[in-house]
């Protein structure tokens, strides 16, 4: 099977391997090619975003305006910070010219004056790999004011990488810009969109690491080669993370629309003990997880992922056997998304507190089928109303989990409703709270 | 103009305005913390979350631009669950200590709590805790646990005050507000920030747990602490003078005021040192008399000058009515042209944004209704020198203590046969003087001034004097005086016998056998009207609460040096 992004080539990363293996040949032939044919090509292609939302990348260079006053800039994301998502420090590691190649052929398709490379702090010993690659890529003139020189034409940019403070939110694209910019990671209130009003107030393009270096071989090998690869809605291959109760835990490079379950037995080596699963969550923590009976036949690309009622996310995939604590599981997560939370917005502010606090008592055994209710209803009371996704990133594991799992909740809870005698009266005589419909 | 539709009311909006903004105009508030008029847009509170018809999520009125043809609701059950679930989700862990906290009564979280909160609480977990009672800087106090992290202050800094002092520090739940490493809240007009925390995060520490804000009476007026004039609310519980807050006036002061002028500029209306009545000095030293007697004192020592002797120093911390009247006696009844006022500049005061160099409120007006030298006559300086020479045996001075001013004129005003001052509260220049006149402070009267853009602005009395009557000069009440408290002894002890210094040189012209017909300040004002240009068409009416222009090719600016 063929991979893209993270090829079997021994010494990938050493950039006179890479050149040997076709490297930086992509980025000839697209600088003799107009800004526009590459959007193109990439539109045509179907490449979409591998950063979460799946979002198509050329429709999103396309935003760019063509005429502005303004400079424009190019932000790769290496935050990678959801748990259970480790795919693109692999790239980093063994194919880090190609996110090069690929973030000056994106540079040049949105004419950008200066391109970033944001990369999760605690990635230390990645980072000092990308930069020894970049500055080789400097030293060949592929990168930079040699450009000009060695690939012909008038179209230079440099790349600089920008080393994140850990911070989850900091992925988020318009917190990274921020970040990017000294500021403290807020997430912007949108619109205005990067493509209007971006870094510094310029228009701004933003991808994730894996989607930019798909760019290279779709150039080299035409639009055409990618489009037909994994399911069509949705092609190319994937970098999936298999983590959690399988036996070979790891990156997998294969064909969207691999089935979940061939994923899990086929290339995971199944689960340790045989035992059943429990819960798979696949897309990274924030994705609603699914029930172990419900895996079957799933494939794993961005629409049959939603039709299955969850979301191909990051395509972190992790794996629950049947003798996992889901409440553990589930405050870990809340855990996480409270401590990540920037506090900006008061639903996630005050709602991935509360969830949280609501969880640990479960998980102490002093929860209550109430509980479980008033979770569901925090959960979707943030969800919709918050300025950035991580809002629904912190709600949807919670309302999912205990709607989908409800069965399972409801043995870790008592039918009484144990809350303080002080306010058992008020809660008790708890007027009907006007809620929107549920969302499932 | 372009419209939408909120809550089935069609609203006019100009392109590039927001939801909140369009329908403010039309007189429609969408509840909202964290947006305030004069500052960014944030975005944070998500209080006023609206639906907004073809949107697939709810939208945030302050952030959202208005479009011809959109159809929102405000009210619809959508927009009101998420309101009650922001609102729920402040109140979780915010103290409500709403008896102890300094904004209740004035806070948005509580009013909002009323009127879109669910009444009781969901949330039975411990509650976070954040830092209380954290001196931000000398004139703020914060309170972690009440904040919620709208960002007003943050923004105020940055944007109006232009000092970054404020930031947000820590993530979540846990965010807190802190001043940057090695600075302190302490920019000119810091205070503002208590204004407009819409909750009791930031209180001022010159009027923390002085009083429940109900129990203030709110009186328009207009701040003296410099020549802008910033329009304020004078605050006041039993008589006294307990705060000043800014009052919005585009054209004036937006929604500010410095602390100067907040702090400053009030604590001599309620000092103990306040002249309570006519003064004579006998025997070496001021004693009290009643006005009768210090009117007829005082017309008796005049009338032994000739007019060449007497010269009259006007005020430009007084109102136009009084530097009217005082200039009238000078000119019509002692007939001297020796006539000025003392300019009192401070360069270092005045700043690019509200304060000015010109630390009086009124030197224009005073100028501008006749407070100058006659053809002949001595000025400010000539005046002086006159003094020192003997040739000026008698000066009446208005409201200025001119020796705090300039301690040399000490030894000089000395010398003077006469000095009769009006006063409102003891100080150097009273030292001197031979008979003092107890004068109203700019709160216990009706009077206009002039602010350094030529716009005559109103007081009104706030705090009650003998000379004003509540009930007839329509002194605002508030709640415990409109329903009785033991705190309303306004009646009683601290009323003072002071006159506006109009009323008093009318009072002196009557013991001199010349009767002026006015009986209050606004006739005072429509003569002023009536016989200079600058003033002509202007009346209380035409003033208002905000002020207007006076007619500025018509007077000169008075020249500040
Ligand atoms: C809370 C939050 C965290 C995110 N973290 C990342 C991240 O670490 N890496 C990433 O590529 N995208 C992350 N995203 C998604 C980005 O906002 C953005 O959609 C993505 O980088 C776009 O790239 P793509 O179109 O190539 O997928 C995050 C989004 C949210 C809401
Ligand atoms: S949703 Fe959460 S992370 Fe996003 S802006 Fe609001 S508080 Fe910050
Ligand atoms: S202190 Fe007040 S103004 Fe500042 S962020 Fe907190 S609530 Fe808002
Ligand atoms: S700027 Fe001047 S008028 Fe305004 S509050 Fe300060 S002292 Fe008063
Ligand atoms: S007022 Fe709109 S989000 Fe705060």
């Amino acid at each position: 099977m063929e991979k893209i992004v993270l090829p079997d080539i021994k010494d990938l990363h050493l950039i006179d391997v890479y050149i040997q293996n076709g490297g930086y040949t992509a980025l000839k032939k697209a600088f003799s090619q107009t800004p526009d044919d590459i959007i193109d090509q990439v539109k045509k292609s179907g490449l979409r975003g591998r950063g979460g939302a799946a979002f198509f990348a050329g429709l999103k260079w396309s935003f760019m305006p063509k005429t502005s006053s303004k400079p424009k800039y190019l932000c790769i994301n290496g935050d990678e910070s959801e748990p259970g998502s480790f795919k693109d420090r692999q790239i980093l590691e063994f194919n880090p010219h190609q996110l090069i190649e690929g973030t000056l052929i994106e540079a040049y398709a949105i004419q950008a004056n200066a391109a970033y490379i944001y990369i999760r702090g605690e990635y230390h010993k990645w980072i000092k790999l990308l930069e020894k690659a970049l500055a080789d890529a400097y030293e060949y003139g592929f990168v930079g004011d040699k450009m000009k020189e060695k690939l012909g034409g008038n179209y230079s940019v440099n790349i600089y990488v920008h080393k994140g403070a850990g911070a989850y939110i900091c992925g988020e694209e318009s917190a990274l810009m921020n970040s990017i910019e000294g500021k403290r990671g807020y997430p912007r209130v949108k619109p205005p969109f990067p493509a209007q009003n971006g870094l510094w107030g310029c228009p701004t393009t933003i991808n994730n690491v894996e989607t930019v270096a798909n760019v290279p071989p779709i150039i080299n090998k035409g639009w055409e080669w990618f489009s037909k690869i994994g399911e069509p809605k949705h092609p190319g291959t994937i970098l999936y993370g298999l983590s959690g109760h399988v036996n070979n835990p790891g990156i997998y490079e294969l064909p969207s629309g691999t089935l979940l379950t061939d994923l899990i037995y086929k290339y995971g080596g199944g689960v340790p003990g045989n035992k059943k699963i429990l819960c798979v969550i696949p897309g990274g923590s924030s994705m609603p997880p699914l029930r172990g009976e419900q895996i079957e036949g799933i494939k794993m690309d961005a629409e049959s992922l939603k039709a299955a009622g969850t979301s191909i996310g990051t395509a972190g995939i992790i794996v629950m056997d049947e003798d996992t604590d889901l409440v553990q599981v589930l405050a870990r997560i809340a855990k996480f998304y409270y401590h990540e939370s920037c506090g900006q917005c008061t639903p996630c502010r005050e709602g991935t507190g509360w969830m949280l606090k609501l969880l640990n008592r479960i998980a102490k055994g002093e929860g209550s089928t109430h509980d479980l209710d008033l979770l569901i209803s925090v959960a979707s009371n943030i969800e919709g109303n918050t300025i950035c996704a991580l809002g629904e990133a912190a709600a949807w594991p919670v309302r999912f989990m205990i709607t989908r799992f409800r069965d399972y909740f409801e043995t870790c809870v008592s039918r009484e409703v144990t809350i303080p005698v002080a306010n058992k009266v008020h809660s008790l005589r708890h007027t009907e709270y006007p809620l929107a419909p549920i969302k499932d | 103009m372009p419209k939408f539709i909120l809550d089935g009311k069609e609203i006019e909006f100009e392109q590039g305005q927001t939801i909140i903004q369009a329908a403010k105009k039309s007189g429609i508030t969408i509840p909202h913390f964290c947006w305030h008029e004069s500052l960014s847009i944030s975005g944070n509170c998500r209080v006023c979350l609206v639906e907004i018809e073809k949107m697939p999520k709810l939208a945030i009125a302050c952030s959202t631009l208005a479009a011809e043809g959109m159809v929102v609701y405000s009210e619809s059950d959508k927009a009101l669950s998420a309101r009650n679930a922001v609102m729920e989700f402040e109140l979780i862990n915010h103290p409500l200590d709403c008896p102890i906290c300094d904004e209740a009564g004035e806070c948005k979280l509580q009013d909002y709590a009323y009127s879109h909160g669910n009444g009781e609480s969901r949330f039975n977990e411990e509650k976070a805790h954040k830092d209380k009672r954290v001196p931000l800087g000398p004139l703020v106090m914060f309170d972690g646990d009440r904040c919620i992290s709208c960002s007003r202050c943050i923004r105020f800094c940055d944007e109006i005050a232009k000092e970054s002092q404020l930031t947000f520090i820590k993530r979540g739940d846990r965010v807190t507000i802190v001043t940057y490493p090695g600075k302190q809240l302490d920019n000119p007009y810091s205070m503002n920030v208590t204004d407009i925390c819409p909750v009791g995060a930031l209180t001022s520490r010159d009027f923390r747990f002085k009083a429940r804000v109900w129990e203030l009476s709110s009186t328009k007026s207009i701040c003296n602490g410099c020549s802008r004039g910033c329009n304020i609310n004078l605050e006041v519980r039993n008589n006294q003078v307990l705060r000043l807050t800014p009052r919005q006036n585009d054209e004036v002061n937006s929604f500010w005021m410095c602390d100067h002028g907040r702090v400053n500029t009030y604590k001599f209306i309620n000092a103990e040192d306040r002249v309570d009545s006519p003064y004579l000095r006998r025997k070496g030293a001021l004693a009290r008399s009643g006005w009768d007697e210090a009117f007829a004192a005082a017309s008796s020592e005049l009338k032994s000058y000739s007019k060449n002797e007497i010269a009259f120093i006007g005020s430009p911390y007084a109102t136009c009515e009084d530097n009217f009247i005082l200039s009238k006696f000078a000119t019509q009844i002692i007939g001297t042209k020796h006539m000025d006022f003392i300019r009192h500049f401070n360069t270092s005061f005045g700043d690019n944004f509200l304060r000015q160099g010109d630390v009086t409120p009124n030197s224009f007006g005073a100028k501008a209704v006749g407070i100058f030298p006659g053809k002949g006559g001595l000025d400010l300086d000539g005046i002086i020198k006159a003094v020192k020479d003997g040739q000026i045996k008698a000066v009446y001075l208005m409201e200025d203590d001119m020796i705090a001013f300039n301690p040399e004129l000490q030894e000089i005003f000395s010398k003077l046969d006469l000095f009769i001052v009006h006063a409102t509260n003891f100080n150097k220049t009273t030292e001197l003087a031979d008979i003092v006149f107890p004068a109203s402070t700019y709160a216990e009267k009706h009077g206009t001034i002039v602010n350094s853009d030529g716009r005559v602005q109103r007081l009104k009395p706030a705090v009650a004097t003998f000379d004003v009557d509540r009930a007839l000069e329509g002194m605002s009440l508030s709640r415990w005086d409109k329903f009785g408290t033991k705190f309303d002894s306004w009646a009683e002890g601290n009323k003072r016998d002071a006159r506006s210094s109009w009323r008093i040189l009318a009072g002196l012209s009557g013991a001199m056998g010349h009767k002026y017909k006015y009986g209050t300040a606004e006739e005072v004002f429509m003569d002023i009207a009536k016989s200079i240009n600058a003033f002509s068409g202007l009346d209380y009416e035409v003033i208002g609460e905000l002020g207007a222009k006076l007619k500025l090719d018509s007077v000169t600016k008075p020249v500040i040096a």
